[in-house]
């Protein structure tokens, strides 16, 4: 067994035992990051494979990702701080039959597939023919539309924000109860707060 | 293997550098030298606080990873013509990969305390860091583009005739506010700050806070060495040695970042998001403009 042989070996039973434990382990932020050790053990084949963008590429986007997508969970899922332990899976049987049933397709359709053989010369500019082949002439409207959207993106958030142009976003909004028709839960919107000073407050301030 | 050692020695060199400097311009004059080496002696002989059920493992992990992705970062950085621990021709990526990491890796040292200064330290840096590395990609991109290749070696020789910190003004001002970010330093330490009691560093002491110090003093030291590989020419100067010359400038950005840590004003952290994201991400597509119309011409 070459050396790469055994680094395909240990770099793909890191990307399964990994993935295996996104789904036992009892924490969002645990979860994600176990991912995204997963995804990098994938890079690190992708390396092997000669393929340095899309190998160093996947780290890169996978970190941002992985960050991004455990704070907004934590962020939706009312689990302060991400600290309590919960339950990562939910439908087991569904999800135990859609996984069986993705794997066996998945080997299937690389079994079955004429694969290419062709070995890639070492002096090729891979990263060039690979860009040329992403995007071709097409680049400029590409980043154009990149460009555009954050910048949608961010007068969006400028204008809604709590801080924004049109004043605090939430005014006037009531969070749900905890039960049909109870107590909001959370923040009490200002005018319906039982505390005769504090609202009193609040109007002479505006006033 | 001169380029690991190089690596390795630079690393060394940066962090001592720094330590030094700091408190030369805190004024110490007496002690600048003995003092760190005594601040690392207490911090060995200091006894390990534990929080109430930390994640032991990631706690573990954090000041580690954050070590190894300032070496790993610091290894595309070429000491001269064809001397780099890493060669790779997307090496501008891989120093990426690093900056994204590190984000990980600092959110993961303030959540895994399980307490609450050092978690709203955690989630405090995010909101500013990712917003932060956007733009270190954007001048980064920029630096790239009179190369035309992403290896960084190519990015040094494309300057030969003239530095990107001339030909692209607003590159290295908006790449040393990361630098700031990811090496924690002055008012872009939102992860560590004072105002937090030391942030995802609270609940640390003994040798794991040890640790944390040398590699945020590594990670500054790696961003030091890439700023003057991609802006201020890298190994290049008027005459051959090579590595003399980019150690040079690495010191340079150091005591600039010194500098800049020390004088620059630390703002509230929402009032810093809107001037990443209205000022100065904007910036750096005029930087990203400039680049491209000066490779065309």
């Amino acid at each position: 067994m070459s050396p790469i042989d055994l680094a395909f070996f240990v770099l793909a039973a890191v990307a399964v035992l990994a993935g295996w434990r996104v789904f036992a382990t009892d924490s969002m932020v645990r979860a994600s990051f176990l991912l995204l050790v997963s995804f990098i053990a994938v890079a690190g084949i992708m390396l092997l494979l000669a393929a340095p963008y899309i190998g160093v590429a996947t780290i890169f986007m996978m970190a941002v990702e992985m960050m991004v997508m455990a704070l907004f969970m934590v962020a939706f899922m009312m689990n302060p701080a991400g600290l309590n332990p919960m339950m990562m899976v939910h439908q087991d049987r569904l999800a135990k039959v859609a996984g069986l049933a993705a794997f066996v397709a998945l080997t299937a359709a690389v079994i079955l597939t004429d694969l290419p053989d062709r070995a890639v010369s070492a002096d090729a500019s891979v990263i060039h023919d690979l860009g040329i082949e992403l995007l071709g002439p097409s680049m400029l409207p590409f980043e154009s539309a990149g460009v555009t959207l954050l910048a949608a993106m961010i007068a969006a958030v400028v204008l809604s924000a709590r801080s924004g142009r049109f004043g605090p976003s939430d005014e006037g909004s009531r969070p749900p109860g905890l039960v049909p028709g109870g107590d909001p839960a959370g923040r009490i919107p200002d005018d319906e707060r039982s505390d005769k000073t504090e609202s009193g407050h609040h109007d002479e301030h505006e006033s | 293997m001169i380029a690991i050692a190089a690596v390795f020695l630079l690393l060394l060199f940066g962090a001592s550098f720094i330590a030094v400097t700091e408190r030369l311009a805190h004024g110490g004059w007496r002690h600048a030298f003995a003092s760190p080496l005594g601040e690392a002696a207490r911090l060995i002989a200091q006894q390990a606080t534990r929080t109430e059920r930390p994640d032991g493992v990631n706690w573990l992990i954090a000041p580690i990873g954050y070590l190894m992705v300032a070496t790993a970062g610091l290894s595309v950085v070429p000491f001269a013509p064809g001397v780099a621990v890493a060669n790779l021709d997307a090496g501008i990526v891989l120093w990426g990969s690093c900056e994204a990491l590190t984000i990980v890796l600092v959110f993961l040292h303030g959540w895994s305390a399980n307490s609450l200064l050092p978690l709203i330290g955690g989630y405090r840096y995010v909101a500013v860091a990712l917003p932060a590395m956007l733009i270190s990609m954007f001048v980064l991109i920029g630096a790239a583009l009179p190369a035309r290749s992403l290896s960084v070696a190519a990015m040094v020789a494309a300057q030969e005739p003239i530095w990107n910190v001339v030909r692209q003004p607003l590159g290295l001002p908006l790449f040393l506010l990361l630098g700031l970010t990811i090496g924690l330093r002055g008012p872009f330490d939102y992860a560590d700050g004072a105002d937090l009691a030391t942030g995802t560093s609270a609940e640390v002491s003994g040798r794991a806070r040890l640790g944390w110090r040398v590699a945020r003093l590594a990670m500054t030291t790696a961003f030091a060495a890439m700023a003057a590989t991609a802006f201020l020419g890298g190994y290049l100067g008027p005459w051959r040695p090579g590595p003399v010359w980019l150690i040079i400038k690495t010191a340079l950005v150091l005591v600039l970042m010194v500098i800049l840590g020390r004088n620059l004003a630390r703002m509230p952290a929402p009032w810093m998001l809107s001037l990443i994201w209205t000022l100065l991400l904007p910036l750096s597509f005029l930087d990203l403009v400039i680049a491209g119309v000066v490779a065309l011409s």
